[in-house]
């Protein structure tokens, strides 16, 4: 700190420049007090709740009475309890399929809608209502339109058998990968779209000069480029799986016997239905601790922490 | 440098104190219990709120201490009781389902044994139906004063579709397999099952163990005793229910199909099913959505009787009826149990009866004839009164705990995904009270 000055301010934009002994110009931190705001925020709905999950994960509190210290019994439960390790799995599974199918979608969306067609603007409007909608109303939309007697089911015999969808490990999880991507395909088809808005058109001029056709275009410009958009719409989509819920409380309540029963759901099963809030805050706990670590990876993996434009040299 | 940081510094930790204070105030301010001279009552939120609300005014009209009525909407009642039960903003008395919903409660020493009130008014204990009181008693001593209407099971049919086949409502267990036999015969799903939402599923568990072994096996495992489930009437019952399930009565797709978003009764009402096994609140389910199907096709009979079961085919299952409890720190126990006093009122009986609920009270029966489809009300009343024994549901009788494995075992047994070994281990698991 000593060998820094503070650079005479001049400007508002030059206001954090420092000077540094080598000669180059680089941009300081503002103080901390400007992010204290949102550290308080952070802390008192995060980090306090979060504390309090750890010390509640060894205790026993059933909502009344006394709360009861039981060391790691909590945790040695949950590493026996099949139904846990299953839900992890689960949990990964559907946030796998979830990235499948919505990655490709929502990309060849997200780049149509950034082009200048016809209609263009009203089908994307169309195409983003169900973004509109909560969680909890797409989900009990789609349970009534997949009743297998009154449902779609019940008039599509030829695709859906006997419309059991509900009664079978595959076409429970194929419901909900269906249910969250029709809902948040054009929330991810957004930030795509933005994303290839941003692409400067001189870079399609220059790959036109050189005679790529559309596809290469596509692919080795529009590709490139939307790479830290792809990121960001990765990260959001693999922490919003692995904390899914509302879809599976009303879709499938973790039915048939366990065969959806998602972390989250397991979780929100022991400490609100069960009334084990301390095995609740160890899988709670346990979520965190995942979810963290893979995004985490992805993180690392994907250099997004580092950020590079993909502008550079433009 | 050093003296912006100090300044940083205090500015942080003041923020902190601010956020660890701000928690506290929060709990702080919301004291309902500190009102001196009234009495909170807290009920479930439905359309039954409407005699609720009214029977309070009737209250507030004579009494000093006022009460006041809270309700909280649907499903997520027991959920939010037992977050607030133990803090200040406790009511004073609150609506449950008797047995386990509040075994808890009465084991964490919160509630109120009633005896002394009913010592010094027989009348909070004996206007009632003695198959319905007594399932809030728990450990001996009453906690519960019946409080809306009971809702017994009943196999409801659809009267033209059977009169169609050329059947009969069935009386027999050998009959229901006849029934179940010709109907899918002609392509039509013998009996309607929500098994989605498990619980309606649960109800043919209920029946069958009570026919087969008298209501004395349940109680047994309720206590505690655990080899029940494995004794040769357990095994039995299972056995009935698999027969039923592989003579195709459900369908294949009743785990896709659920009561409450109207699928299941929609197929008892359309004629696409012949059966549905429900409870009293089926007819006005139907008398919403379907009128006339209500009017002219609904029938309803008791479940049948199994040959050589040791259980009485006149008993019951299903919600006994709801009850209000006491909580123990109330400051105005005298003017609570005035307010119980209500419960057997005849303007609580009428008022009940004119929204479709079935009181059980023993006045009731004066005022049968009053009700929306008398017919109905009497069959149901005469039922309950005669009943020797009335079961409340499995997932009510255990604690709140208990309810997903259950449900879970029941539905993985109907669907054959789990073996009379595996339902049995699935049901010693469970921890009584």
């Amino acid at each position: 700190m000593a060998a820094t000055t503070l650079a005479p301010r001049t400007t508002t934009g030059e206001r954090w420049a420092v000077r540094r002994p080598g000669g180059g110009v680089t941009l300081a931190r503002p103080g901390f007090a400007w992010a204290l705001p949102a550290t308080l925020f952070f802390a008192f709905f995060a980090i306090v709740p979060l504390v309090l999950v750890v010390v509640l994960s060894v205790t026993s509190w059933a909502g009344i009475g006394d709360v009861e210290y039981v060391g790691l019994a909590n945790w040695r439960r949950l590493a026996d309890d099949p139904v846990m390790i299953d839900s992890l799995w689960l949990s990964v599974l559907l946030t796998a399929l979830g990235v499948a199918v919505q990655t490709p979608l929502s990309l060849l969306i997200g780049v149509w809608a950034a082009g200048q067609q016809r209609n263009r603007a009203v089908l994307s409007a169309i195409f983003f209502l169900p973004l509109l909608l909560s969680a909890t109303a797409v989900s009990v939309l789609w349970r009534a339109l997949l009743d297998p007697n009154f449902g779609v089911p019940g008039q599509a015999r030829w695709l859906f058998g006997d419309g059991n969808l509900f009664g079978s490990r595959t076409g429970a999880i194929a419901v909900l990968v269906l249910v969250g991507s029709w809902q948040y395909i054009p929330f991810h088809s957004l930030i795509y779209q933005g994303a290839a808005r941003a692409i400067p058109a001189v870079l399609y001029q220059a790959a036109e000069i050189d005679g790529a056709g559309r596809w290469h275009q596509f692919w080795h410009v529009t590709l490139p480029q939307l790479r830290n958009a792809m990121i960001t719409s990765l990260v959001i989509m693999v922490v919003g799986g692995l904390t899914t819920f509302e879809t599976v409380l009303i879709l499938t309540q973790g039915g048939p016997g366990t065969d959806t029963t998602i972390t989250a759901y397991y979780m929100y099963q022991q400490a609100f239905r069960s009334f084990d809030f301390g095995a609740g805050a160890a899988i709670a706990l346990l979520l965190v601790v995942v979810a963290t670590v893979i995004s985490l990876i992805m993180v690392r993996v994907s250099g997004y922490d580092k950020m590079r434009s993909t502008l550079e040299g433009l | 440098m050093m003296r912006l940081r100090s300044r940083l510094a205090r500015a942080v930790a003041v923020g902190a104190a601010l956020a660890l204070a701000l928690p506290l105030a929060a709990c702080g301010g919301d004291d309902a219990g500190g009102e001196a001279d009234q009495i909170r009552i807290l009920v479930y939120g439905d359309a039954t709120n409407k005699v609720e609300t009214q029977i309070v005014d009737t209250f507030n009209k004579t009494s000093k201490v006022k009460a006041v009525l809270d309700t909280i909407p649907g499903a997520d009642y027991q959920t939010k009781l037992q977050t607030i039960i133990n803090t200040n903003q406790a009511p004073d008395v609150f609506f449950n389902w008797g047995g386990g919903s509040i075994a808890p409660f009465v084991k964490a020493n919160l509630l109120l044994p009633l005896d002394d009130m009913i010592a010094k008014d027989p009348g909070l204990k004996e206007n009632f139906l003695p198959s319905v009181f007594n399932s809030a008693v728990v450990d001996g001593k009453a906690y519960g004063i019946p409080m809306r209407g009971t809702q017994p099971v009943m196999l409801f049919y659809n009267k033209k579709v059977l009169a169609d086949a050329g059947l009969t409502p069935p009386k027999t267990w050998d009959e229901l397999l006849n029934a179940v036999n010709v109907l899918k015969a002609k392509k039509i799903t013998p009996i309607a099952l929500g098994g989605g939402d498990k619980w309606p599923t649960q109800m043919w568990y209920q029946y069958l163990y009570d026919r087969v072994a008298g209501p004395e096996l349940f109680r047994s495992a309720l206590g505690g005793d655990k080899s029940v489930w494995e004794s040769a009437e357990s095994r039995r019952a299972l056995e009935l229910m698999r027969q039923l399930t592989d003579a195709g009565a459900f369908g294949t797709n009743f785990d896709s199909v659920k009561w409450t978003d109207q699928g299941s009764p929609t197929l008892l009402s359309t004629g696409k099913a012949g059966f549905e096994l429900m409870g009293s609140w089926a007819y006005s389910t139907h008398q919403d959505s379907k009128p006339e199907f209500a009017k002219n096709d609904l029938g309803w009979t008791a479940f049948p009787s199994i040959p050589g079961g040791k259980g009485d085919p006149r008993n019951v299952a299903g919600n006994t009826n709801n009850f209000y409890s006491v909580l123990k720190k109330t400051k105005h126990p005298e003017a609570v149990a005035e307010f119980l006093k209500l419960m057997y009122s005849d303007e609580f009986v009428q008022a009940q009866l004119g929204i479709g609920n079935l009181p059980t009270t023993v006045n009731t029966e004066k005022f049968l004839d009053t009700a929306g489809n008398p017919e109905y009300s009497k069959f149901q009343f005469d039922m309950v009164k005669q009943a020797p024994s009335f079961q409340l549901s499995w997932d009510q009788a255990y604690p709140p705990a208990a309810t997903t494995t259950i449900h879970q075992a029941v539905q993985q047994y109907t669907n054959g995904r789990m073996d009379a070994d595996g339902f049995i281990k699935a049901m010693q698991s469970l921890q009584a009270g």
